[in-house]
């Protein structure tokens, strides 16, 4: 009985850890919308920097869905 | 007999019209020495000597930019001046973010989540560092795109709150009525900066500038620029 209340136990928190890697890719989505936004309203320089590094959390964040189905 | 002077000196047609001429007269010469000396070219002059120069497209007090440039602007309108909140503003998130880092070394997470296998934990660090991340991304975002501008024709304020949230003001600079500044606390007077309150005769009838670098520059700036403006409008007029 234990080890089986054990193994729920392990796929809610596995999928619980999902669902959250899923959510964070869904801002990190929005993180970029509001990026790209910004930098249509204030044109500066640095913009092509700021844009990179929301594409990069980005990849982070979808690197993480991954990790959480791989590793978990 | 005062009686019908008195008449005569308030009646619309009196023949004071030689007086009107004199002042016509002196305000057209004004108006021609004032071509002549370029007040424009002073005017920019007078307003370079009072910002000096940057460069720095990260710096909060940005003069003449040449690469910025906002939505709303107009084609021939020049920005003389971008100001952003003071870079003394970021050091607490910027501390935040150094002690969010060195968090996952020092805390014992290993007994936080003695439950937990090993995996779960890396993937946890993982997390961590992206939130941390996010977090100073988020903060240096609206610290970069919160603008104060002000150009030749008008002053605007363009906010972003929380990322998802745009605010736009402007205020032309004839519309300006008063201009003050307040420097308050220990550290604004030490590191320069505070807020500049712009009272205005547009629909929003107060901006702020919050705790952007050299208030008085910003100040002298805008009495120039409102200076110029009245000029402009007293050509216009006499044109």
């Amino acid at each position: 009985m234990i080890p089986q209340i054990n193994q729920y136990l392990q796929i809610l928190e596995k999928s619980s850890f999902v669902l959250g890697a899923v959510l964070y890719v869904i801002f990190a989505m929005v993180v970029i919308k509001q990026v790209g936004t910004m930098s249509k309203n204030v044109n500066d320089k640095f913009n092509s920097v700021l844009i990179t590094f929301s594409y990069v959390h980005f990849v982070f964040a979808v690197f993480l869905v991954f990790l959480t189905l791989v590793i978990l | 007999m005062p009686r019908v002077s008195d008449v005569d000196t308030i009646a619309p047609d009196d023949p004071v019209v030689t007086k009107t001429k004199k002042v016509k007269k002196t305000v057209q010469a004004s108006v021609v020495d004032y071509q002549n000396s370029n007040p424009n070219a002073q005017f920019r002059d007078k307003i370079n000597e009072i910002l000096g120069h940057t460069t720095n497209p990260l710096s909060a007090f940005l003069v003449n930019p040449k690469v910025f440039s906002f939505e709303e602007k107009a084609d021939d309108e020049a920005i003389l001046l971008v100001l952003r909140p003071h870079w003394f503003t970021n050091v607490g998130w910027i501390l935040t973010t150094i002690v969010l880092i060195f968090i996952p070394m020092f805390l014992p997470l290993s007994t936080i989540f003695s439950g937990f296998p090993a995996n779960y934990m890396f993937v946890t660090i993982i997390f961590w560092y992206v939130v941390t991340f996010i977090f100073a991304f988020e903060k240096f975002l609206s610290w970069y795109f919160n603008v104060f501008i002000i150009t030749d024709e008008r002053v605007v304020d363009i906010d972003f709150n929380n990322l998802l949230v745009k605010k736009f003001s402007e205020a032309k600079i004839n519309m300006i009525q008063d201009v003050t500044s307040n420097v308050v606390g220990l550290l604004p007077t030490m590191f320069n900066f505070g807020n500049v309150l712009i009272q205005t005769a547009a629909e929003i009838n107060e901006i702020t500038f919050e705790n952007v670098p050299n208030p008085e520059k910003v100040i002298k700036v805008l009495q120039q620029l409102r200076q110029e403006e009245e000029l402009e409008a007293l050509q216009g007029r006499i044109n």
